[in-house]
């Protein structure tokens, strides 16, 4: 891999580029010049810039200048493919590249195709494709499986892929990069150029789109200053010390939302965002139709609305979550608020970025803490910003389900040569240090079902007919043209009022919560439950009262290791009196009470709180290493605890560090004394303590939905997918019983280790705590530090004893949340 | 073997997830679903054979515990019309024939509908929901019967356990309510949904290798 240091302006940029600028009364950023000249000599590469404008026209504009100076002013076929992760962004760039084309004399034509496409734009493109296509990772995987692939895309010479650090840590990413694999063997001169926000490791970003090629990394303008502060309530002794919806800042939020023009609230979760709102709406009626909401899982004509009406000025406030981290400037935004804790420097200055667009402003970024604790990460989060200390986007490694789907999707489409193949996915990134091992494994397990040793007839996925890989039976074609893609979300059901519009989607667990005649908040709304059907949840306006928020799945990132270690200089400061951040004043008070209800961990100290409650006993560890390996880590001591003397325990954690709940009182002492955080064979413990968890059973339902074993059923053939989720289990139980040495299940594995447990970071931390000294303090109340954890409410099991044991201690509580699946529970059977 | 009254008459469950009648001489059991390994496999999922031994071994286990002479298989025998592979149809067969002098009838679920009988050479009484056999009615889906304690499978029943601390597990279950009983699905390959029993309903979950009953409801079933 070679990164060419980015030659200032030396090159010049094609003539015509300078005259269509121009024309337009603009004058070129340098960045763009240095990159359309690149292109001009065949170059690939990838812009990042953490702000700010002009890398689509950077990008755009070489292949442009490239088709002016040939003539090629109405080609037949593809020429530029433009891959975004989001279909939602899909249509903004198609606009905003035909603008760019108008007046360069091109008869260029700019398409569509993603999942939104509309079969009448698909029968089109099989015609005749556009010269410019955009369209996300997914599409592009599925045109691939069509059999005259390669005659309609080997014309293509550039491919640019947009926000690419979004696709580079997920399987989304590996999906591309086999993608551009193909188009490069078919195309040997194709050139890639990625966009990109500012990354902790850029040169690997580099790499992976290139697949190894040299290329240049060019930073794009210059980034502006950016102001990250707090909002500070003037009382600030009844803050609350755990919880995370932050509405006693509500008060503050409106004083700041009246100082600005427009501005951005941004949440960690949807259900934040919908309290939010409501909320706003409550404290200012006379705010009805200025202030709105924008997530994911509203129907994307009101995201739409809300969008067009924020470019326009039009709103005070919009409520949001990360479905506006990317995309389209809007530039009328003044100020950006971050609700919760920023999490991550990176994700904050992408936030931050969202305002100030005009030019010579300044852009501004406020923390709103929920809970007292989260004072100190805005202050953490300037300071790290203030260093340059931004996260990495790790990319995937050998993800073996995303490998198997691809073999089936090009065995669906022009078939393959093994040999041929194997080059190619040997040449991307993800798969450079694939083994012959694994290799065989992935083309057994699409043609035999896994091992060779074991053949039925009836499995026939894929099949070698002289010596060319090749899907025969329609059907199974077709269910794996509908299931790519899929390595998206889980199952949704529409919300939709009885006879009337749809209001957006939520997760099909959360309905499973509600009973007909429950009340809920959803899309700004107080709604009824009326019923449940086809996948469908029909609503009424809910008549006053309480309603519940439905709690989404995910949206839980861990606090990032930059941000952490951030916060541990700041309270290393704040021992040492150097402290002077207005963060810190705020809640001196807490500080000092954690000081001398317990202790305020040194650099180089762990810190260990135990102590007695109702609810049994108590222990909190403090690693601050986020939420992630505070999972690993709290299953760990639990199963080494658990395995010097039978015992069950609750955990809980959050960014800070875990708990640990257990009936019986654990003796520290001795099992520091062992070894209880030594990082000697923590791996194999943590192993091990996963598959009493559970963990990788969970991981492996976005496995097996990937590598093609699970699917959601047809379209207008809706079908639980609860069932889908039963299947998967199953499907991780009869696999671990079966085929235990079926590379999924270690793929399920590692992939909890990795991403579900920040391994490396896990890693880095045991040793940490191996090193550290470890001072155990023993509380009567919880400490300031441990409030949060007491009420988190996400318990994890771990357990020695045996089954039979727990069950018969266990009170019958036959959990109220369970009514699963419809027609389970028929209890006027029994009457 | 854990006993349960029913209707005077004395069922002892087994841990194989089927249930003893000495009184009849019968094991019940409920939703084998032979062949939705085959099943799966022919739509492009890998599942392997040795679901299907192993339950053909833990049918024997618990027919060899209990020295039974008719088996009852509470519905949904066969899994689907795909399921119908000559692998597995051999398999059966073959364990059929070392236990010749077993009687074996099948209630027709909703399953057995689609997939169609057995092979009239396994020697496999077919009939429909309803029919009886002493107290009991013999049904699929849960539902009561006229004259008697009906006997179901079809919901594959499971009860989520919770205790201090929010711990959680979820285990199959037999449940028996005041007029229809419902059994575990037998079927290593096969999901479980939770269920909520009513106050007074008999609980029994599959722990490993043991039935355990829970206590929360009164141990006797309400006449």
């Amino acid at each position: 891999m070679g990164v060419t240091e980015p030659a200032v302006a030396a090159d010049a940029p094609p003539e015509q580029l300078e005259r269509w600028f121009a024309e337009r009364g603009w004058t070129p950023f340098p960045f763009q010049r240095e990159v359309w000249a690149a292109y001009r000599d065949g170059e690939s590469g990838l812009i990042h810039s953490a702000t700010g404008s002009g890398k689509t026209l950077a990008a755009f504009l070489g292949p442009v200048a490239e088709a002016q100076a040939r003539g090629d002013l109405a080609p037949s076929g593809l020429r530029v493919l433009w891959l975004t992760p989001m279909r939602a962004l899909a249509g903004d760039t198609a606009l905003s590249l035909e603008r760019a084309l108008a007046g360069s004399g091109l008869g260029w034509t700019v398409g569509l195709r993603t999942g939104d496409t509309s079969p009448a734009e698909r029968a089109k493109q099989a015609r005749k494709l556009p010269s410019v296509l955009v369209t996300t990772p997914e599409s592009l995987s599925l045109m691939l499986s069509l059999a005259d692939a390669r005659t309609r895309l080997a014309s293509v010479t550039a491919v640019i892929v947009d926000e690419w650090h979004e696709l580079l840590g997920s399987k989304r990413g590996v999906q591309a990069e086999l993608a551009l694999a193909r188009l490069r063997r078919w195309n040997p001169g194709l050139r890639t150029w990625g966009l990109s926000a500012t990354l902790g490791n850029l040169p690997e970003a580099l790499d992976a789109l290139l697949a190894g090629a040299p290329g240049r990394l060019v930073r794009g303008v210059s980034d502006k200053r950016i102001d990250i502060d707090t909002l500070i309530p003037a009382e600030v002794e009844r803050f609350p010390w755990a919880g995370h919806l932050g509405l006693v800042m509500l008060p503050d939020v409106v004083a700041a939302l009246e100082g600005s023009r427009s501005t951005l609230i941004f949440t960690n979760t949807r259900s934040q965002a919908e309290i939010w709102y409501q909320g706003l709406l409550e404290a200012r009626p006379d705010w009805a139709g200025l202030v709105a909401l924008h997530h994911g899982s509203l129907d994307p004509e009101a995201r739409r609305w809300v969008e067009r009406e924020l470019k326009a000025g039009n709103l005070k406030a919009v409520v949001t979550t990360s479905s506006l981290d990317l995309g389209v400037d809007f530039s009328p935004v003044e100020r950006v608020l971050q609700v919760g804790s920023p999490k991550g420097v990176a994700r904050l200055l992408q936030r931050a970025g969202r305002s100030g667009h005009s030019p010579g402003q300044v852009s501004r970024v406020t923390c709103v803490p929920t809970h007292a604790l989260e004072f100190l990460e805005g202050a953490a989060a300037r300071r790290a910003a203030a260093e340059g200390k931004i996260e990495a986007r790790r990319p995937v490694e050998q993800p073996l389900d995303v490998l198997a789907q691809h073999l089936v999707t090009i065995a669906s489409g022009e078939g393959f040569v093994a040999g041929e193949l194997l080059g190619e996915v040997r040449s991307t990134r993800a798969f450079r240090e694939l083994s012959d091992g694994q290799w065989r494994w992935a083309l057994d397990f699409v043609c035999r079902g896994g091992s060779s040793l074991e053949a039925y007839p009836e499995y026939q996925r894929v099949t070698e007919v002289d010596g060319w890989h090749v899907v025969r039976d329609a059907k199974i074609a077709r269910r794996h043209r509908m299931a790519v893609g899929t390595i998206l979300s889980d199952a949704s059901i529409d919300v939709r009022f009885v006879r009337g519009r749809r209001l957006g989607h939520v997760e099909e667990s959360f309905i499973a919560w509600l009973s007909p005649g429950d009340a809920f908040v959803f899309a700004g709304h107080a709604l009824e439950l009326v019923r449940v059907e086809n996948m469908t949840a029909l609503v009424r306006p809910a008549k006053a009262g309480a309603a519940t928020v439905p709690r989404w799945q995910g949206g839980k990132s861990p606090l990032s290791s930059e941000l952490a270690d951030s916060l541990r200089d700041l309270l290393e400061d704040y021992l040492d009196g150097h402290a002077k951040e207005p963060e810190v004043g705020a809640i001196s008070r807490l500080l000092g009470l954690q000081q001398s209800v317990s202790r305020i961990p040194r650099r180089g100290e762990l810190l260990v709180e135990q102590s007695q409650s109702r609810e049994g006993h108590h222990l909190f560890f403090y690693p601050f290493e986020g939420r992630h390996a505070h999972v690993g880590l709290s299953a760990l001591v639990a199963f080494r605890l658990a395995r010097r003397e039978p015992a069950s325990f609750s955990l809980a954690f959050n960014d800070y560090g875990f708990e640990l709940l257990s009936r019986v009182k654990v003796e520290l002492g001795p099992a520091l004394r062992e070894g209880l955080l030594s990082d000697k064979g923590f791996l194999d413990d943590l192993i091990a303590s996963l598959n009493a968890a559970e963990l990788s059973r969970r991981q492996f339902r976005e496995i097996a939905r990937v590598a093609g074993l699970v699917f959601q059923g047809y379209p207008g053939q809706p079908k639980s997918a609860r069932q889908v989720q039963a299947t998967s289990g199953l499907l991780f139980d009869v696999f671990k019983r079966w085929d235990a040495g079926n590379p999924l299940l270690a793929q399920a594995e590692r992939e909890v280790l990795e991403r579900e447990l920040e391994l490396s970071r896990l890693g880095r931390a045991m040793r940490q705590l191996a090193a550290s000294l470890v001072v155990v303090r023993q509380t009567r109340r919880p400490s300031p530090f441990a409030f949060p954890l007491m009420v988190a409410r996400l318990r994890e099991k771990l357990s020695s004893e045996k089954l039979a044991d727990r069950v018969r201690r266990m009170q019958l509580e036959y959990d109220e949340a369970c009514g699963e699946m419809a027609g389970a529970t028929q209890p006027e059977l029994f009457s | 073997m854990t006993p349960c009254d029913i209707q005077g008459e004395r069922l002892q469950l087994l841990p194989e997830r089927a249930a003893w009648w000495p009184g009849g001489g019968v094991v019940f059991i409920a939703d084998f679903h032979l062949g939705k390994a085959a099943s799966f496999r022919r739509s492009g999922i890998p599942v392997s054979e040795a679901t299907t031994d192993e339950n053909l071994q833990r049918l024997g286990d618990a027919l060899d515990k209990t020295g039974a002479a008719k088996l009852v298989i509470l519905g949904d025998f066969l899994h689907s019309r795909d399921g119908r592979s000559a692998e597995t149809f051999a398999r059966f067969r073959r364990w059929r024939s070392s236990r010749a002098l077993l009687s074996i009838t099948l209630v027709r679920g909703n399953h057995d509908d689609r997939a169609g009988d057995p092979p009239s050479d396994w020697g496999i009484e077919c009939v429909d929901p309803g029919t009886g056999l002493g107290p009991f009615g013999l049904v699929h889906e849960p539902a009561p019967v006229r004259g008697g304690y009906a006997l179901a499978g079809h919901i594959h029943p499971a009860v989520r356990l919770t205790e201090t601390g929010r711990q959680s597990l979820r285990l199959p279950c037999f449940w028996f309510g005041a007029r229809v009983g419902v059994l575990p699905a037998f079927g290593a390959f096969t999901g479980s949904a939770v269920v909520r029993p009513k106050r007074g309903d008999q609980v029994f979950v599959i722990a490993e290798r043991e039935v355990i009953a829970l206590a929360s409801s009164t141990n006797t079933v309400r006449r």
